[in-house]
């Protein structure tokens, strides 16, 4: 039920940083930290959000603050838009709530050598090559199918065995975090239900606020990152927003029924029973932990195949091969995952198990897991905005590191709820009002539309201009979308 | 009786009736009106027979929604009927319905997951209330 608005302390700690004292409810381990502009704030404490940032630091074992971003919204449990790093070492748990339903949730970012003036007059036949070949919409099968052995397989190698099927290239491969696969993947430990839910869902985009879009680099911040990512003003890119379909929501559910008697078991007290953890060196957390890596290797699957159908269908609108295009990954990021990362805390350096809930990771220049083609700029942090805005490409910034965990924002923030979405668009044709600001769009059902249209949004601009002066990651490329598929 | 009402990213349900084994026969009409926006032309011609076990009131009000949605997230069954029996053990339902025809039936929200957040399953003389969010 809506509860109003947050009530508690906001304190002001910088320009773009708001405090809630570990002081307010009893059993906060740490403060929590919000990062947002004083015009944004008030809107962040409109609901729970806030509430939940505090809720979250009654994780045992957490690290330095429990940590929002600017598109932080109300969630359940977590909010969307949180960061929470834990210490094994101390006690600290695995919370699925935590990582979220749709685990390894993600957005890639495609580029080409085409141009916004050779595609404009194209750009119809494009959309509806890409509408009728990218598989979209509730519950919808793909033409790829696996059976439990090869799920098995994928599970555990993520993107290494799509390569093997020529489905991935040694460059997708090395432009994808983690390198599309990460460590510690147990595919023993992901239901029959999760397999049979995934069977046929690897390489569909799914619903919700998930896409696929065509869009145009519309202005360059950084010259020097933007070239190290081959971007240049007015490129046609692709982005593609989807994560792990119904395997990672069936993994994440299995988790929480499993957890349910956790919290007594290890003396844990939670004031959410969505927040149900378990310590990360535990049975339990051990469970989960694989498979959560596997239903991630999952998702960095399923958008790979989105992104190799996009380029079948580029190579079917416009008659040339993907290489002839440029069609090339510049970055695979994911928003919804936890991973074991080393962090200096309280001067000492820790391996900590980073959840991020709706965050991205922006790890700066220099750090060993970027990808060497961004060594000398820091990892691209892709930015997904409405569909009638922009979308932002960034790079992660050192400050990070001391503020975030190295994360940062990961989208524009829901606005409206669903309905409210829905009832503000009664009447009106969203396809067509997109459609006047250049804007194509499709979509299976209108409903989808409007609840993910333009309005329902913070705009991202705002977002993005938060992290960006609070030092979490740089502004390189703002783009704005073209051509939307939608489920 | 069943409404909906709004969450930021999500949409909850809100549930009222006369009695347990009610609260859930209308839950279940209620995630199958989020799923499918015009159950009334579901027809009651397959049967699909449920077993949950448990005594927590709010656990076997969540694990039937769970199980509910992953019949249908399965086998594209959508349920419209339900014949509840609830015990000490847990519950056993008849469920009637169809399945999902493209050609009659107009699919809405793709409810991803059922959540455990704010989760209310209460009984007050007799009367029960329920609140769940959905995760869309």
């Amino acid at each position: 039920m809506p509860k109003g608005s947050y009530q508690g302390p906001l304190e002001q700690i910088a320009p773009c940083q708001w405090r809630i004292p570990k002081n307010y409810k009893q059993g906060m381990r740490v403060d929590g930290l919000i990062f947002a502009s004083s015009d944004m704030i008030g809107q962040i404490a409109a609901d729970q959000a806030p509430e939940q940032v505090a809720n979250v630091a009654f994780l045992p074992g957490i690290q330095a603050a429990s940590i929002a971003m600017p598109d932080i919204h109300w969630g359940y449990g977590f909010s969307i838009g949180g960061v929470c790093a834990t210490d094994p070492q101390q006690g600290g748990v695995i919370s699925p709530g935590g990582v979220g339903y749709d685990i390894n949730c993600g957005v890639r970012l495609l580029r080409s050598n085409l141009t916004k003036a050779e595609i404009q007059p194209q750009i119809e036949p494009i959309v509806e090559q890409l509408f009728r070949q990218v598989p979209a919409g509730v519950g919808k099968g793909g033409k790829y199918r696996y059976n439990r052995k090869e799920l098995r397989k994928l599970t555990a190698e993520g993107c290494n065995y799509l390569k093997r099927q020529g489905l991935a290239t040694d460059a997708d491969i090395e432009h994808t975090e983690a390198q599309g696969c990460l460590a510690g993947a147990e595919p023993d430990h992901v239901s029959d239900r999760a397999l049979e839910r995934g069977k046929d869902q690897c390489g569909t985009l799914g619903s919700g606020n998930h896409f696929l879009e065509v869009q145009v680099v519309e202005e360059v911040c950084d010259e020097e990152a933007a070239r190290a990512m081959q971007l240049e003003k007015n490129m046609i890119c692709v982005m593609i927003h989807s994560g792990s379909r119904g395997l990672g929501y069936q993994v994440c559910d299995d988790a929480l029924k499993q957890l349910r008697k956790a919290p007594a078991k290890y003396g844990i007290t939670l004031p959410d029973r969505q927040l149900a953890c378990a310590p990360v060196e535990s049975p339990e957390g051990r469970h989960y932990l694989g498979a959560m890596a596997a239903a991630a290797n999952y998702a960095w699957c399923n958008r790979q195949l989105l992104m190799w159908q996009t380029r079948e269908a580029f190579e079917q609108a416009l008659g040339k091969s993907w290489e002839k295009l440029g069609m090339h990954l510049v970055y695979d990021v994911a928003h919804n995952i936890a991973k074991f990362e080393h962090h200096a805390v309280d001067g000492q350096r820790r391996r900590v198990l980073v959840h991020r809930k709706g965050a991205t990771r922006a790890f700066p220049p220099g750090h060993p897991e970027t990808p060497d083609a961004y060594k000398q700029i820091g990892q691209p942090v892709l930015i997904p905005g409405d569909m009638g805005r922009a979308s932002w490409v960034l790079v992660g910034q050192p400050s990070a590191m001391d503020l975030s965990f190295g994360s940062c924002c990961h989208g524009a923030g829901r606005r409206l709820s669903r309905t409210a979405a829905v009832k503000a668009s009664k009447g009106r044709r969203i396809d067509r009002e997109l459609a006047d600001v250049g804007v194509i769009a499709k979509a299976r059902s209108w409903k989808g539309l409007a609840e993910e249209q333009p309005e329902a949004y913070k705009d991202v601009n705002d977002v993005v201009d938060v992290v960006h002066r609070a030092g979490l990651a740089k502004k390189v490329a703002r783009l704005r979308p073209i051509g939307v598929v939608k489920g | 009786m069943y409404e909906t009402f709004s969450h930021t990213a999500d949409l909850g349900l809100r549930i009222r009736a006369e009695g347990f084994p009610s609260l859930l026969e209308q839950a279940g009409r209620a995630l199958f009106a989020t799923l499918v926006a015009n159950l009334d032309e579901v027809r009651p011609v397959e049967q699909r027979e449920l077993r949950i076990e448990g005594d927590d009131p709010e656990y076997l009000f969540f694990d039937w929604l769970n199980e509910l949605l992953y019949t249908y997230q399965k086998d594209r069954l959508v349920l419209v009927e339900f014949d509840l029996h609830v015990d000490s053990a847990g519950l056993r339902a008849a469920c009637r319905g169809e399945s999902l025809d493209l050609a009659r039936h107009r699919p809405d929200h793709d409810v991803k997951a059922i959540t455990y957040h704010d989760l209310t399953v209460v009984e007050t003389d007799g009367r029960w209330l329920a609140e769940v969010i959905v995760d869309i």
